[in-house]
């Protein structure tokens, strides 16, 4: 199985421009994911009281950015009145930067091989900013992702993974139901400001 | 066990052992350079060690440009503008910075300043922002804790704001440490068993943190092992020589392996209390040490262990548990020891804190960037009970 898959592999890397199409799909993968985690941000922002707790004591119109090193993607997050609001896939006017040193690092992340903590830990994400605001946005990214991945990823990557009782469970199910909507309107809006 | 990835940088020439300091004039000549700014503060002055380095150039064509001698307690973003102007105004070409943190820190900060030109400090805040090539930097230290003289960080009091800013860059690194035995020997009891514990709290965090890696390790184990020797010996008799330069190599090598390893939940409730209660840095690692490793026993029992010989105890195989148990139980020992000697307080209410600022002060340290690296989640509840327990 291993000789048929390094095999593939062999001549996946023999195609012409085969890291150049390497580079791209795992842009547009980021691209897509960081996309996720900004509507995510939202959605759970609107539910999980746990969200609405942590981000109490931001200011608001507090913009966060979520990015690789250097040409992107990014995505823009902004705090008001109770909720995080998704600004679109650029980097608006941010208060602190979360860059990832290189679309590796983003992917480790960003497919939850990797807690964002560990990867603060081993250098991989660059800080931009105030170091509480860092610490703010790490707590609140902890959160989505609780509500976001399956428990045996968040044993995986969490120092300590969270045990979600019943109303956090249904909570759960809920956002998962608006994802794809919420995903649909979101890709909508981006189309009609393209054209 | 090797980590899942690790860095390790650290390009300071080390100048260590009987007098270092008069090699100054010699080293400067090839780093390029022939007129120093010395960045200290009064009680340096005060206590003659300026008089030592003076000595040194008074046969080398290498000058003193300036002395600065008004760094206060935490350095400042306005002294790093004075400082800055200063160098220019007196057309210096490298720094000599005497002194504990502070006034490394506040020579680091000047030359951000400076490398900034007419750009605002506060742009560079953060890790890794400065890009441009900064002025040389020397650094003598007069305390043996804080290690600032191989560290890429500077702390600097945002006098607008009232915040403290940290600075992270490999660009901050000092080219030069001199570690002369003559420069610790006015230090008081009291600050020498503090800045020693703060020299264990690094090379303890450095080796039990997330971003332990075999490299720091090495530089960690050799930094307890001197701290071992001569903590109690410097803190009883400070013109202990052998004891004083040991300290200082202890903290030279602590500074070394946390600069590259980070620190973790100590320092994170310390740099806390520090902003909240006004505990000197030193003292709140020293009170908080035992109990933030008895915090983190669950996730890292064998490396908490693994000390254990080093401070001193049982060398027989004991479980990695009863082991960890006896490190911190060696750790307390310590202490008592030190506050026998210098009168150090061994809780943080004999350190002027009040119970009523716990609960701020809690809120204050999980903002604290060092908590990344702690290898046990730590929330806002965890760290009460820890400042609830030290108390």
């Amino acid at each position: 199985m291993d000789f048929i898959i390094e095999r593939g592999l062999a001549q996946l890397r023999s195609i012409p421009f085969y890291p150049v199409i390497q580079s791209r799909s795992k842009y547009e993968l980021i691209d897509i994911t960081l996309t996720v985690i900004g509507v995510a941000f939202e959605e759970v922002s609107k539910r999980a009281p746990d969200l609405k707790q942590e981000i109490s004591s931001w200011n608001d119109g507090r913009r966060c950015a979520l990015g690789v090193f250097p040409k992107g993607p990014f995505i823009t997050l902004e705090k008001r009145g109770d909720r995080i609001h998704y600004l679109g896939k650029r980097e608006i006017d941010p208060d602190m930067t979360f860059l990832f040193k290189n679309l590796d690092s983003a992917l480790l992340v960003l497919t939850a091989q990797m807690s964002a903590h560990q990867a603060l830990a081993e250098s991989r994400i660059l800080l931009d900013g105030q170091v509480s605001y860092g610490m703010e946005l790490n707590r609140a990214l902890a959160i989505v992702e609780t509500y976001l991945f399956p428990q045996f990823i968040l044993n995986k990557i969490f120092k300590r993974p969270p045990t979600l009782n019943m109303y956090q469970l249904a909570t759960k199910g809920i956002i998962y139901a608006a994802m794809g909507p919420a995903l649909l309107k979101n890709g909508l809006k981006c189309t009609l400001k393209k054209q | 066990m090797l980590p899942n990835y690790y860095q390790f940088y650290c390009p300071v020439k080390i100048l260590s052992g009987q007098l270092a300091v008069s090699n100054i004039p010699f080293e400067m000549k090839l780093l390029g350079c022939r007129r120093a700014m010395i960045v200290t503060d009064k009680g340096v002055v005060k206590a003659g060690l300026i008089d030592i380095v003076k000595s040194a150039f008074a046969d080398s064509d290498a000058k003193i440009g300036h002395i600065f001698d008004e760094v206060p307690q935490d350095s400042s973003d306005k002294t790093a503008n004075r400082i800055a102007q200063m160098y220019k105004t007196e057309r210096c070409d490298c720094f000599i910075a005497v002194g504990g943190g502070s006034a490394l820190d506040s020579a680091k900060g000047a030359n951000i300043v400076l490398s900034a030109d007419s750009g605002d400090i506060l742009d560079f805040q953060g890790a890794d922002k400065i890009t441009s090539d900064l002025q040389p930097l020397i650094a003598i230290p007069t305390t043996a804790g804080t290690g600032s003289e191989v560290t890429k960080v500077a702390v600097i009091y945002n006098e607008t704001t009232e915040t403290k800013m940290s600075f992270v860059s490999d660009k901050l690194y000092p080219n030069l440490a001199v570690i002369d035995p003559r420069m610790t020997l006015t230090m008081p009891p009291m600050i020498t068993a503090a800045t020693g514990m703060d020299a264990l709290t690094h090379a303890v965090e450095a080796y039990t943190c997330l971003q332990k890696n075999p490299i720091d390790d090495i530089y960690a184990k050799t930094a307890i092992d001197l701290i071992r020797r001569y903590l109690i010996r410097a803190t009883e008799d400070g013109k202990d020589m052998e004891a004083r330069m040991g300290m200082a190599n202890a903290a030279l090598f602590a500074g070394i392996a946390f600069s590259n390893s980070m620190v973790g939940m100590v320092h994170a409730l310390a740099h806390a209390l520090g902003g909240v209660c006004h505990v000197p840095h030193g003292m709140a690692n020293a009170i908080l040490l035992p109990w933030c490793l008895e915090y983190n026993i669950p996730k890292v029992p064998e490396y908490i262990a693994e000390l254990s010989g080093l401070l001193g105890g049982a060398r027989a195989y004991l479980e990695p548990l009863e082991q960890a148990e006896e490190t911190i139980s060696l750790i307390r020992n310590l202490l008592k020891k030190l506050n026998k000697i210098s009168g150090m307080p061994e809780k943080l209410r004999d350190a002027k804190v009040l119970e009523d600022q716990l609960p701020e002060t809690a809120e204050a340290a999980i903002n604290d960037g060092a908590l990344v690296y702690n290898p046990r989640e730590v929330s806002y509840e965890d760290a009460l009970n820890v400042y609830r327990k030290a108390f």
